[in-house]
């Protein structure tokens, strides 16, 4: 059997093209088995994950539960709000208690950029990051990706992928952006120029500060949320002026004259950075990315485990 | 006490002694006999291979964490730790609980220490908080070798412009790091291609820049004084722990135009780049931030052509309650005494070794107005014995201070620190 070449799911950047593959290749297997009318399989059966989520998150919890119990794993779940590091615990320890309950995985969701990789220095479970900070969120661009592949029928060699909106705070950027250029995709950011980040063309990507031409440049839009929770001082001036000139809506998506994928990592602020009538068009993949999600993470989950 | 000194190098830039290997006989802590060779009793030895003397090295930038933080480190751990990196000497920044504000602040610290002296700075402001004056004068009397609010910097302007004023009446020396907060807030590391990769707020060279700047035109009013001239050959602006290539122009253009201005850099910096932080490793995580390579390069420059007088620990020492954690929660800082010398003789661009020692010798003592040792008869001794060729790892479980949050923690280095006389 192929390996990966990492016992941790820390970040894109520490994946080869080929453990990209391979997790493209095994999420399309685990996408068959849960569109079966029995969905379960044995895989990670006496295999036992915690999902820890030091930061609010539906979806991406909801994800990893779903595909840890497909896999016929057992899993328990922590999120912060109900735990002890309110009492001042250190992560460290928060973690090595729940390791002592014999734990053989970590989902982890942390604020802090780099704290799974700080974790994996100083404890044995694998790791799977599930967003750090403005880091890295690698199971959204591999799900992304799987996606994209899935709509175009095709890998990505070649394809145009404008990632569209507050690119600064986003850790869905900066993942998509290691994912796509490894899988030879161009890429190109859009957004606001306080939100682009002064360096980034240094990863070998395009800027853009105009909508109309990112998206007429590109074969799939990938919109971001407008992340107000991570803005501790001011961007720009107000979500109004933001939709208005940073919005896309459908009548911009049908005078491209071209078929065009768009995508979202959710939740959507409607009326924000997509109308509804964008967001639920047939242009969109929102809820495939959403379904994909639970297939790339079954992937990730069952190739990590095949590691021990 | 009789301690003999075997076949040393002396190493004392632009004097008649320098390059000369000789045998010190120090007896009761003054230096009897300097020849070629002493045939005489002693309680100690000190020889070596290539040994090399100077006088007692001089680090003008530690936090001291006592009183208030010895869980950190206590003052008894950094004598220790600055005697292992060869310091006879050292400046202490006045960020310690309560802050040093007061006459009993300087006694305490002037009091401590067995062999190495301990020079306190007092505040500026009360509490280090950017307001109000401490008593300036008072603390001056009462020995305080400069004045500094350390690990927070002066940001108001006219706080500094007045700061200036008030220390050219008794010939202070204000210390400070350049750095503009409103530009660094939330910033984690350098803002460049690795902040970028790795999703970290970043702190811009020109935060430090601009402050320079700012600064420089303040100097320059207050010197333009309609009272009377103010030049003399002392600095009364100190910028310290500067980082970037543009920050080295900049102090070299107003050196150019006789502003009275000096300036140092931290070893570690001159080391380290920004590369170095892509593992998240919390002992890289300092104040200036580690930049890039051409920043790198211009701080040598800098040491080169004497725009930076003086090479400093900034020696901050934390526990593993404040380190051993996620990056952005980590405390800045990181232990720097025991691994000075040898950080800059190992990653050394071209400086003698006459200049780097100079560096962290008489030139933090001239900054700081202090009497400058000498290596002759009848002088007390003050001297630091060392080797320029001993390479040696540095392992964490040898750290002699109490604090462990080093970035050269398994790095090969080369030179070391052998004894210090002094006291």
């Amino acid at each position: 059997m192929q390996k990966l070449s990492t016992r941790h799911l820390l970040g894109i950047k520490d994946l080869t093209p080929d453990d990209i593959e391979l997790i493209m290749a095994t999420a399309t297997e685990f996408k068959e088995v849960i569109n079966r009318p029995i969905k379960k399989v044995p895989s990670l059966r006496d295999v036992t994950i915690a999902n820890v989520f030091f930061e609010n998150s539906t979806r991406t919890r909801l994800s990893f539960e779903l595909a840890e119990k497909r896999l016929s794993a057992d899993t328990l779940s922590f999120s912060a709000a109900g735990s002890s590091v309110k009492k001042g615990e250190t992560l460290l320890d928060t973690v090595n208690n729940i390791l002592a309950m014999k734990v053989d995985m970590i989902v982890m969701r942390h604020a802090s950029p780099g704290a799974p990789h700080f974790l994996s220095k100083h404890i044995n479970a694998n790791i799977v990051n599930a967003g750090d900070g403005t880091h890295e969120h690698p199971t959204q661009a591999l799900l992304d990706s799987f996606s994209m592949r899935e709509r175009l029928g095709t890998d990505l060699v070649g394809k145009k992928v404008a990632i569209i909106g507050d690119i600064l705070h986003s850790r869905v950027a900066l993942s998509n952006i290691f994912a796509l250029k490894k899988q030879g995709a161009e890429v190109m950011l859009c957004g606001p120029s306080t939100l682009i980040p002064r360096y980034i063309t240094e990863l070998g990507v395009k800027v853009s500060h105009n909508v109309r031409e990112a998206l007429a440049w590109c074969d799939v839009a990938n919109v971001l949320r407008i992340q107000l929770e991570r803005q501790h001082i001011k961007y720009f001036p107000s979500l109004r002026e933001y939709s208005l000139y940073f919005g896309i809506n459908k009548r911009m998506l049908d005078e491209l004259d071209k078929e065009i994928v768009l995508m979202h990592p959710g939740p959507i602020n409607r009326g924000v950075e997509l109308s509804s009538d964008a967001a639920d068009s047939h242009h969109s993949i929102i809820l495939d990315q959403v379904e994909n999600g639970v297939a790339t993470r079954m992937a990730v989950l069952y190739l990590l485990a095949a590691q021990n | 006490m009789k301690i003999l000194i075997r076949s040393a190098r002396i190493v004392s830039k632009n004097t008649t002694l320098n390059g000369l290997v000789r045998d010190i006989f120090i007896d009761n802590g003054i230096i009897t006999q300097l020849d070629e060779l002493i045939d005489v009793e002693a309680d100690e030895i000190i020889e070596g291979n290539n040994l090399c003397v100077s006088i007692g090295w001089f680090d003008m930038r530690v936090h001291a964490k006592d009183p208030g933080y010895e869980h950190k480190e206590s003052l008894y751990s950094l004598e220790k730790a600055a005697l292992a990196g060869g310091f006879s000497s050292l400046a202490l920044l006045p960020n310690t609980k309560p802050v040093v504000q007061t006459r009993e602040s300087i006694h305490y610290l002037k009091r401590a220490g067995d062999l190495v002296k301990f020079y306190p700075m007092a505040a500026v402001t009360v509490n280090t908080d950017g307001k109000d004056f401490t008593e300036m004068i008072d603390l001056h009397e009462a020995g305080a070798v400069a004045f500094s609010d350390g690990e927070h910097p002066l940001q108001n302007p006219d706080i500094l412009l007045k700061t200036l004023q008030y220390l050219t009446q008794f010939g202070g020396v204000l210390i400070n790091q350049p750095e503009d907060k409103n530009l660094t807030h939330f910033g984690q590391m350098h803002d460049g291609v690795v902040s970028a990769l790795i999703g970290m707020k970043g702190m811009p060279n020109m935060a430090e820049e601009i402050m320079i700047m700012r600064d420089l035109k303040l100097l320059e009013y207050v010197m333009d004084t309609p009272f009377g001239d103010l030049s003399n050959d002392k600095s009364l602006l100190h910028f310290s722990c500067i980082s970037t290539a543009e920050s080295v122009n900049l102090i070299r253009q107003g050196k150019a135009k006789g502003l009275p201005i000096s300036c140092d850099v931290a070893a570690h910096q001159l080391c380290f780049t920004e590369g170095d932080l892509v593992d998240f490793d919390t002992n890289f995580k300092v104040n200036p931030p580690f930049r890039t390579a051409a920043d790198v390069k211009a701080l040598w420059a800098g040491l080169a052509d004497g725009t930076i007088d003086t090479i400093v620990s900034d020696h901050t020492p934390h526990d593993e309650e404040s380190k051993k954690l996620e990056f952005d929660v980590a405390d800045f800082g990181a232990i720097g005494l025991e691994t000075l010398f040898a950080a800059v003789n190992t990653y050394n661009e071209g400086l003698s070794l006459e200049e780097i020692i100079e560096k962290i010798t008489i030139n933090p003592r001239r900054i700081l107005r202090l009497p400058i040792p000498q290596i002759a008869v009848g002088e007390k001794a003050n001297l630091t014995i060392f080797s320029q060729d001993e390479t040696w790892v540095y392992v964490e479980k040898n750290i002699v201070s109490s604090a462990k949050n080093s970035p050269f923690i398994g790095k090969q280095l080369k030179g070391k620190a052998i004894a210090v006389i002094s006291k």
